[in-house]
């Protein structure tokens, strides 16, 4: 059997866990619950399958390397770990109900690869990526990612919980109004070369505003709302942009076998040639905002029959974040003795690499932020939230946005 | 008392705690998470051209005077990084006595005022009496793998245990661990050196060129102490930093993908020189073939493939290698001749003479036909020799063939020998990154520690359980009492649990 058709299976079933875990949800009924469990355990074995029957072909092939080298196999490889982890917190929380929040992302971004089916030739590597400290650090990294992962779904649950009302609608439009203002105040200056100059400020505008959430943010429940509507937003548009991404990359667009598909990143949307289309995304991204923003407070009645309290949560977070950080920790590591083993720096600040750093510094605040005495639960959710965002930048905005020097080549 | 106190001993308190707070470690790790991200949005180290296409002029003024150009290594970066160990050290220092006399207190019998204080406590009555409740205490321990001391008089007796005290250790492992990182990264930069070599194949140097100088070298040959070993560049050029040996490059190649077809494709899968060593005496001490993620180490310094390019206006050698069918590999005779010219081969009584060469080559499989293609960079990625064989010394010329590196099936051969293409030598030059660093293993000390550091701090736990059993009034009555450190919800359901064994 071919690993195509394998990761095709694996994909049913976690589309069958996903609307079985939701339906436990709806329904309360352990029953449904335990077929939830074990249909998801048959996906993780036939993609654990598939992912080794992957490795073996391309030996056959006498290519003969680890399938992590592009966003098709890292996109897999990720899903694959997201839900590890989760088995791993259902068996020792001993609790379902993040399955309805876990198994979709899962099958969304197994779906958006399995459908477009794009760039899945195993492709040769170049020579400096050659390198079993290349494969620890890719393998490494994003089990850290995916802890972080289940950190940041954890918090933003935490957040809506510990939210009692959405406040006036005026925050929200607020919110609107800065983004519309931000997005055309982007585009002018992207087309002046004053790119870097609105990057800064853009910068400089959202962390003044993390710092007042975390150093203040007990006081302003409204605004983490707020905060959280945004990173809901983030995190669901983002998903399906990539997933209409594949598609559009699939119909229209003819990819070179080999090329790494970051380098078309979110072209099917926000960096469309055509400015409709850009337009278009953007103002879906704001009607979703919104929409996030409207509905939460709903979502709200509805999870809170299900999740576990809010200091179990919060545990659930240091937990997962106390797995993230020592996994960061030696990405960064053996991604610096791949560097030293390949031109003998082991760190040159690059802007990868400072990135990685950033969000180990995010969360070593996060670490120590527990020991500041008055700091609360939702001061720390946020703080993990912020983490992964660095997370997000460091493994797409990177290239996006910066001129990806790194862009996982290092030498081409 | 207190005015004995110097101003000395005030300030230095003052300093102490200041530098020993956990909100200075956060304040001071925001600011370095914020301003690490001018460095990444503003391209580094660049000329300073492409900064003026990129920004106005006042800008790029302005960004001069504020470092960001090179922010990494700007006085207020290091300054905050030195801020930050300062905090570091302080921290670790000022919580070192605390958690060793965690560690090394003796596990000690509870009284009842503690007993208040402890987040998990039960008590349990025992209808079996004293001994039969100390025999079960016993076995629960000893199933739940605690090893306990046992204390006590005539009226009570307390099995006192902990697990997991070595757990404390691990914020210290792990503060530690950056230490070493930060003493190694210095040491690399006082005493070490990045520079690069290029080097032709064939060719010899016992210099380097530095990109930048040891700082020690550099602070020393300004305060006069010592003379800087490095040679000053001449016109323009870099400096050269002598290191002691004479480095070779014997040959440099680079090796392609092959296609399904046989046919090699323009990507590469790796390169590689060999290199050797010599002494100053131009005795040779070793040789080594690099790799790109395998370098070659002698004396401290590392030479790293990294690069390569043609020798301007470099001509190169042919090589190749002639054997006689049915004759073992080992009798081989090397032919080496320059494109154009023509050599006598004695083991065939043939001469060959090089009419072309060419860098890329492809024969048709079907027709036999031979294509070039031309590549950029000076690759060679089939190189491709057209040869003229004549019989004896060179009267009439045989037959002419082509001879590459690479062929998609079995050649053939008119007569009774096999020709093998080995190599063009000569026209190009490794390009090798050079470097020197002492701190390397210390650095990766700190690393492997702080590999291990934060693993024991997060899922260690310092966890400690009391069993006292009394008889309270004609009634034994065991007390369960326990705290732990960390994973609070998971010591709760172990705690229960050995209660409720005990409660059984
Ligand atoms: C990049 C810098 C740092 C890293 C990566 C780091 C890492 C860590 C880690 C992994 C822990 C264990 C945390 C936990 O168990 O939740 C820890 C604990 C701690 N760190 Fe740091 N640390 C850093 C800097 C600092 C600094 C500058 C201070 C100075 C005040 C500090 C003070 C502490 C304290 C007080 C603890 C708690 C110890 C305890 O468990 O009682 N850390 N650190």
């Amino acid at each position: 059997m071919d690993s195509s058709l394998l990761f095709n299976i694996a994909t049913l079933l976690y589309l069958a866990a996903m609307v079985l875990y939701i339906s436990y949800l709806a329904f309360k009924k352990n029953g449904i619950g335990q077929v939830a469990s074990i249909v998801t355990y048959a996906g993780f074995a036939i993609q654990t399958f598939a992912l080794l029957t992957r490795w073996r072909e391309s030996y056959q092939m006498d290519i003969g390397r680890i399938p992590l080298s592009n966003l098709y196999e890292s996109l897999v490889f990720f899903t694959w770990s997201t839900v590890l982890l989760y088995i791993i917190i259902e068996f020792k929380y001993k609790t379902r109900a993040f399955g309805a929040f876990v198994l979709p992302v899962a099958f969304l971004a197994l779906a958006f690869i399995n459908v477009a089916g794009i760039s899945n030739d195993i492709t040769p590597l170049v020579p400096a990526l050659k390198s079993n400290w290349l494969f620890y650090h890719v393998l490494i990294s994003f089990f850290g990612y995916a802890a972080f992962g289940v950190a940041f779904a954890v918090s933003m649950i935490y957040l809506l919980l510990d939210t009692d009302e959405r406040g006036p609608v005026v925050n929200i439009v607020a919110g609107i109004v800065a983004l519309l203002v931000l997005a055309s105040v982007g585009y002018v200056m992207a087309g002046n070369g004053l790119k870097t100059a609105f990057w800064l400020g853009l910068g400089v505008l959202v962390l003044a505003w993390f710092i007042f959430l975390i150093v203040s943010g007990a006081k302003h429940k409204a605004q983490i709302y707020l905060f959280w509507s945004f990173c809901v937003t983030l995190a669901i548009g983002m998903l399906v942009a990539l997933g209409i991404d594949f598609l559009y990359l699939k119909a229209f667009q003819h990819i070179e076998a080999g090329e790494s598909l970051k380098k078309h990143l979110f072209e099917a949307t926000f960096v469309n040639p055509s400015t409709p289309v850009v337009f278009i995304s953007w103002a879906a991204v704001v009607g979703l905002l919104f929409l996030i923003w409207f509905q939460g407070m709903r979502l709200k009645t509805f999870l809170k029959q299900y999740v576990p309290p809010l200091n179990q949560l919060d545990e659930v977070t240091y937990r997962m974040i106390a797995v993230g950080f020592p996994l960061l920790t030696g990405g960064i590591i053996t991604g610096a003795v791949w560097a030293n083993s390949a031109w003998g720096t082991y760190w040159g600040w690059d802007p990868k690499e400072t990135w990685s750093l950033i969000t180990w510094f995010v969360y070593a605040i996060y670490l120590h932020a527990r020991y500041v005495r008055g700091w609360k639960g939702s001061q720390m959710a946020v703080i993990s939230a912020v983490g992964f965002l660095a997370v997000i930048f460091t493994y797409l905005g990177v290239n996006l946005v910066l001129s990806g020097l790194h862009s996982y080549g290092g030498m081409n | 008392m207190e005015n004995k106190k110097g101003f000395v001993d005030i300030f230095s308190e003052r300093v102490w705690k200041f530098f020993s707070s956990v909100k200075l470690a956060v304040v001071l790790l925001i600011i370095l998470a914020i301003v690490s991200v001018i460095g990444t949005v503003i391209a580094q180290n660049e000329a300073p051209e492409k900064y003026l296409q990129e920004y106005s002029q006042a800008f790029v003024n302005l960004f001069e005077v504020l470092g960001f150009f090179d922010m990494y290594h700007t006085w207020w970066f290091v300054l905050l990084l030195f801020l930050l160990t300062a905090n570091l050290t302080v921290c670790t220092l000022d919580r070192l006595p605390p958690t060793l006399k965690i560690i090394t207190a003796p596990l000690k019998p509870i009284e009842d005022e503690s007993l208040k204080a402890l987040p998990f406590k039960r008590e349990i009555i025992i209808k079996a009496g004293r001994g039969k409740a100390e025999e079960l205490s016993v076995k629960t321990l000893t199933r739940h793998r605690y090893r306990f001391i046992t204390t006590g008089g005539p009226d009570e007796t307390q099995l006192v245990t902990q697990k997991g005290v070595y757990s404390r250790l691990g914020y210290i492992i792990t503060h530690v661990s950056i230490l070493l990182v930060f003493i190694g990264a210095l040491l690399g930069a006082f005493f070490g050196f990045k520079a690069f070599l290029n080097l032709p194949e064939g060719r010899a140097s016992k210099v380097v060129y530095l990109r930048n100088e040891p700082m020690w070298d550099k602070i020393m040959d300004t305060l006069g102490v010592a003379k800087s070993p490095v040679i000053p560049a001449a016109d323009g050029g870099l400096p050269a930093m002598p290191i002691g040996y004479y480095v070779v490059c014997d040959s440099f190649d680079v090796d392609y993908y092959i296609n399904a077809a046989g046919i090699p494709t323009g990507m590469p899968s790796e390169y590689h020189s060999t290199l050797s060593v010599y002494d100053l005496q131009e005795r040779k001490i070793l040789d080594k073939r690099i790799r790109v993620n395998d370098p070659l180490s002698y004396h401290g310094i590392t030479f790293y493939q990294s690069s390569f390019g043609a020798i301007p206006e470099g001509k190169g050698k042919i090589k190749l290698n002639v054997r006689r069918k049915n004759s073992p590999a080992a009798q081989t005779e090397p032919v080496v001749l320059d494109p154009g010219q023509a050599v006598y081969v004695p083991s065939i009584d043939r001469t060959f003479k090089a009419l072309s060469f060419n860098p890329y080559g492809i024969r048709n499989p079907a027709t036999g036909q031979v294509q070039f293609f031309q590549t950029e960079n000076n690759e060679f990625i089939n190189p491709t020799v057209e040869l003229e064989v004549s019989r004896g010394k060179g009267s009439k010329p045989l037959y002419k063939t082509f001879i590459m590196k690479t062929e998609a099936g079995e050649p053939s051969f008119p007569e009774d020998y096999t020709i093998e293409f080995v190599e063009y030598w000569g026209a190009r030059y490794t390009g090798l990154q050079v470097t020197k660093d002492p701190g390397v293993w210390v650095v990766y000390t700190g690393f492997i520690m702080l590999c291990v550091g934060p693993v024991i701090a997060f899922f260690g736990s310092h966890k400690k359980l009391w069993v006292r059993i009394q008889d309270r009034k004609g009634q034994t009555v065991v007390t369960v009492a326990g705290s732990a450190n960390r994973n609070r919800i998971g010591f709760e359901r172990e705690f229960n649990k050995i209660a409720d064994e005990l409660a059984k």
